[in-house]
């Protein structure tokens, strides 16, 4: 009998009770899961009681008969052990936060199915390509480097990004030409975009003398390796803060992987730049065109950051930039 | 050419001599490795040298020699036992891969088994089916066995004489067309060991790794050169110890290159060098892939005897330079 | 260890020993009938006194190789008992850490080269290890433990051929039980004297009495002096007789009640113990604490193995080879 067999069927005895039997006599045959197996006596003896009937399904290791013999027989018995079974903890799967969604224009398909060499899908699902919109021009049909490299993002968003590109060079070489001054302040403190961006929005606000449009927009600047974005923020001093962090997060989060929604590309009153992230301590920040202000935020210490402003002398003097500066410093 | 350009029946004597000469129980057997000097001369002068004592001519006997062998080494000797061809390896099966490979693991570490099996494989003398095969996945495919397959002279004896420290059975795959000539590199002086369980990346390049054994290793190495004249740079990596396999230089190597081509001379079908692929495809460097994993390999055929037959029947020269030209051209 | 009729003391060890692997067989059936030994057991109940002979002319440091009925062979070399049960209930101190089973047991201290699961794969380890002891002039002999079956095995061929060319200190036993699994030797072998072989090799061969272990012991004695003398391999065909099917999955079709109950009555321990009692060297009554001490050693090495904990699958990878040293 192998060790996966439980049971065994008792086919029949070839003993009854009283008889004397030697050492090797066959007492009963057993139905094991390979044949019927005939079982020996271990000893001279008598048998005295039969403990299963033919037909039976018996245990393995349960007495099917029972002999008396004077010799010793190397018999062992051990009770089964009945082991508890380990409670098994069951560890609800943590929940995710759900992200917020960010509109995209609907791109359009090329193919339902595809084929495409591997780093070409993980370099796919990084930059949010859906792999059916790119064309595939790699042996039958497989979609190679190439392919997907040189793939568009949603035109729309790709035109954008080439706009902003443009604006940000136009504005070089705008500055040049305008009339600014630039003042520096340091400011102990810790903020995140969305308190900093708030601040200045109220700043400005506070101050609708040196407005050129009706709504405060304040432009920020992220870096990816799909180039400068720069989602505008409107009114950012006007939303709940709550709400206004999830946002600027989800909408940097976007930037970087170049999907900014496309409605929020124009607007901007105003621009921010952080340079912290690059360790740099301040650059006189630029002027976009139709902005009087611009302002980046550098990093002195671990405590303590720079915060540079740089205005239009055609729209506020000297004194009004050195205002608006002190203002958003002390609301920081 | 300097005097250590030795061949590789050459550098194999020379790492047997180095091992009787530093432990007294390394001894050789096998058919007419004595006074004839081995059928492909690799023992040469040792019985001369070493006396009967310690080069046995055996009868033809391969069960018997290699099961001899196997009692050696559980007694203290480090038998070398040299099987003609490696197809003859078929009459020895029982004592190679159900004793030596399992009897440290079968009785539970309490003995081990330090016996090199040196055969030579291969085709391409027109010896025929019988005595030309490649039979690298019969051994890789035993666990308990570590199998060598030395692609030069130089690593030959590096190899040989790591074989020969090893407390475990080893088999040492001769290719016999490298048994007379040369390798690109001289062999070394001295007794210094290449550890086994190490790959060799040969040469370097960025755009396409091959991962070769034995005879296609230089095969490649050619190719390489060839290609490399026209702007294609390869990486070329040679195990040479097949089990246990190192794949850590393949999966850097693919990352670099996004592209694997594997050359064996073996037949394709459940060869050793599928080991190589599988590896690849199950891990994270399968992201990195730009391009399809190409197999080179023997026909699935008994080995032709007409020259051109054999050629046709394992990859050549033009085989490997299409197939890299290939894979590189079309997979961008 | 000694001619068994030459003192109390030899005569109590082959005792002792013949009921140890008794009794030990025993204990395996009834522990395999009750469903805690994995796989299937050959149990050598009844071939007793040819690996009590053979061993009583061994030393601890002479070598044997066994076959997958090779429980005797292990206790007459002086196995542990505990270790053997242990292995064999799948425990981490049995003598392969659970990973043998009954198979492939080996006992390094005691010469124990290890039992084998294939028929003659054990005969040319022997004659390496012979090999071995001749090279490093070691002085041992090693004893290759096989059946009838296995002398039809291309390795045995070999392996007495290899050892008659090199005159390999080296015994060739072979436990005549008549059967090959299913396959009488009347039906395996064209000759009647299976001794005939060792001619077609130029190995002196003998016949002796696999249940008389007196008459075992002589003939061993004498292939281990010829060994040791560098004379060369000795073939010895004991003949035996096992009571039990080759396996557990054997309902013994192959050969009559009559044939079996006939050997039953040449049980070699009776036997032995009618000839020490009537030659005065033991009485009854020692004969039966030898018995009894056998019994209890059994017991106690059930007890105990039963206890011992199970083996476990970490570590089986590092298992397969031996470490290399730096």
């Amino acid at each position: 009998m192998s060790m996966t067999m439980e049971t065994g069927e008792l086919i029949n005895f070839h003993v009854a009770v009283g008889d004397h039997v030697k050492n090797g006599d066959v007492l009963f045959e057993v139905m094991t899961d390979k044949i019927d197996m005939e079982v020996e006596a271990p000893a001279d003896g008598v048998i005295e009681a039969l403990v299963a009937n033919p037909g039976d399904v018996v245990e393995i290791g349960k007495p099917v008969l029972i002999m008396l013999t004077e010799t010793e027989v190397m018999a062992f018995d051990f009770g089964t052990d009945n082991e508890p079974v380990a409670a098994v903890e069951v560890v609800a799967a943590p929940v995710v936060a759900p992200v917020v969604p960010v509109v995209v224009a609907a791109p359009v398909i090329l193919n339902e199915t595809v084929k495409a060499v591997p780093k070409a899908r993980v370099e796919a699902a990084n930059r949010g390509i859906d792999l059916r919109t790119v064309r595939a021009t790699g042996p039958d049909r497989t979609i190679m480097m190439e392919d997907v490299n040189g793939a568009q993002l949603d035109p729309a968003i790709a035109k954008r990004q080439a706009a902003n590109k443009a604006l940000i060079a136009k504005g070089i070489e705008m500055t040049r030409g305008v009339a600014q001054a630039s003042f520096t302040r340091s400011v102990k403190a810790n903020f995140d975009h969305a308190t900093f961006i708030a601040a200045w929005a109220k700043v400005l606000r506070n101050r609708p003398d040196l407005a050129v449009h009706q709504h405060v927009g304040v432009a920020l600047i992220i870096e990816s390796k799909y180039g400068s974005a720069l989602p505008v923020f409107r009114d950012p001093d006007q939303a709940n803060l709550a709400e206004l962090t999830i946002l600027v997060a989800s909408i940097t989060e976007a930037a970087k992987s170049g999907k900014v929604p496309v409605a929020m590309l124009s607007g901007a009153t105003t621009t921010v730049f952080d340079l912290t992230s690059y360790s740099m301590s301040s650059a006189t920040p630029l002027l976009f065109p139709n902005q009087v202000t611009s302002v980046t935020i550098g990093y002195e210490s671990a405590t303590t950051k720079i915060v540079s402003l740089t205005i239009d002398l055609n729209f506020c003097d000297f004194y009004d930039g050195a205002l608006l500066l002190d203002a958003l410093v002390a609301s920081l | 050419m300097s005097d250590r350009m030795l061949t590789m029946a050459e550098a194999v004597r020379e790492a047997m001599s180095i091992a009787f000469d530093e432990r007294p129980e390394v001894f050789l057997l096998g058919e007419d490795v004595g006074i004839y000097g081995g059928a492909f001369g690799v023992s040469g002068d040792m019985y001369h040298r070493y006396g009967a004592e310690r080069v046995l001519d055996t009868p033809i006997a391969e069960l018997g020699i290699v099961g001899a062998a196997v009692g050696a080494a559980l007694s203290g000797m480090r038998p070398i036992v040299e099987i003609q061809f490696s197809d003859f390896t078929a009459q020895a099966m029982d004592q190679i891969a159900n004793q030596a490979a399992k009897i440290h693991f079968m009785l539970g570490g309490a003995l081990h088994v330090p016996m090199v099996l040196r055969t030579p494989q291969g085709s391409g003398t027109g010896a025929a089916a019988q005595h030309s095969q490649n039979l690298e996945p019969w051994f890789a495919s035993v666990p308990g066995l570590k199998v060598v397959v030395p692609s030069n002279p130089a690593d030959a004896k590096g190899l040989l004489l790591a074989a020969i420290d090893d407390p475990n059975p080893v088999i040492f795959l001769e290719h016999k067309l490298l048994y007379k000539i040369p390798g690109r590199d001289p062999v070394l002086e001295g007794s210094t060991r290449i550890p086994l369980g190490v790959s060799k990346v040969v040469r370097e390049g960025k755009d396409l790794t091959i991962v070769a054994t034995g005879i296609m290793v230089n095969k490649s190495w050619e190719v390489c050169e060839k290609l490399a004249a026209e702007g294609i740079s390869i990486t070329l990596i040679d195990p040479r110890t097949i089990s246990p396999l190192d794949m850590n230089p393949v999966f850097e190597s693919v990352e670099k290159t996004g592209r694997l081509m594997v050359v064996q001379e073996g037949p394709a079908q459940a060869g050793f060098i599928n080991e190589v692929i599988a590896q690849l495809a199950g891990s994270s460097s399968f992201g990195s892939l730009i391009a399809p994993i190409k197999r080179l390999a023997g026909m699935n055929i008994p080995i032709p005897y007409a020259p051109q037959l054999e050629k046709a029947a394992v990859p050549q020269f033009d085989d490997i330079e299409a197939a890299a030209r290939e894979i590189v051209k079309n997979w961008r | 260890m000694g001619h068994p009729l030459s003192s109390p003391e030899h005569a109590s060890h082959a005792l002792l020993y013949m009921w140890r692997i008794r009794k030990f067989e025993e204990a395996v059936e009834d522990l395999f009938g009750r469903g805690m030994m994995h796989g299937t057991m050959h149990l050598s109940i009844g071939q007793e006194a040819s690996p009590t002979g053979m061993c009583m002319a061994m030393t601890l440091q002479d070598q044997i190789t066994s076959t997958h009925r090779g429980h005797g062979h292990c206790i007459a070399k002086g196995a542990d008992l505990t270790r053997m049960i242990a292995e064999l209930l799948g425990k981490k101190i049995g003598y392969c850490g659970g990973r043998g089973g009954s198979m492939h047991i080996a006992d390094v201290e005691t010469g124990n080269l290890g039992a084998n699961g294939v028929v003659g794969g054990g005969i040319p380890i022997a004659a390496g290890a012979a090999l071995a002891s001749k090279m490093m002039k070691r002085g041992t002999v090693a004893v290759s433990f096989f059946g009838d079956g296995a002398m039809n095995e291309g390795a045995f061929h070999e392996a007495a051929n290899l050892a008659a060319i090199w005159k390999l200190p080296m015994i060739l036993f072979c436990e005549n039980n008549k059967y090959g699994m299913s396959s009488s030797t009347e039906k395996a072998f064209a000759i009647d004297n299976l001794a005939d072989r060792g001619k077609g090799y130029g190995i002196p061969a003998v016949n002796v009495d696999g249940n008389d272990v007196v008459a075992v012991y002589e003939v061993a004695q004498v292939a281990v002096d010829r060994a040791k003398a560098g004379d060369g391999p000795t073939l010895i065909i004991a003949e035996t007789y096992r009571w039990k099917g080759h396996s557990r999955s054997d309902k013994n079709l192959y050969r009559t009640k009559e044939e079996i109950e006939e050997w039953r009555t040449k049980d070699p321990i009776p036997k032995f113990i009618a000839r020490v009692v009537e030659e005065r060297i033991l009485t009854q009554e020692q004969c039966d604490v030898i018995q009894n001490e056998a019994i209890e050693a059994i017991k106690a090495a059930v007890n105990e193995a039963v206890k011992a904990e199970s083996a476990e699958p970490s570590g089986l990878l590092d298992a397969v080879f031996k470490a290399v040293s730096a």
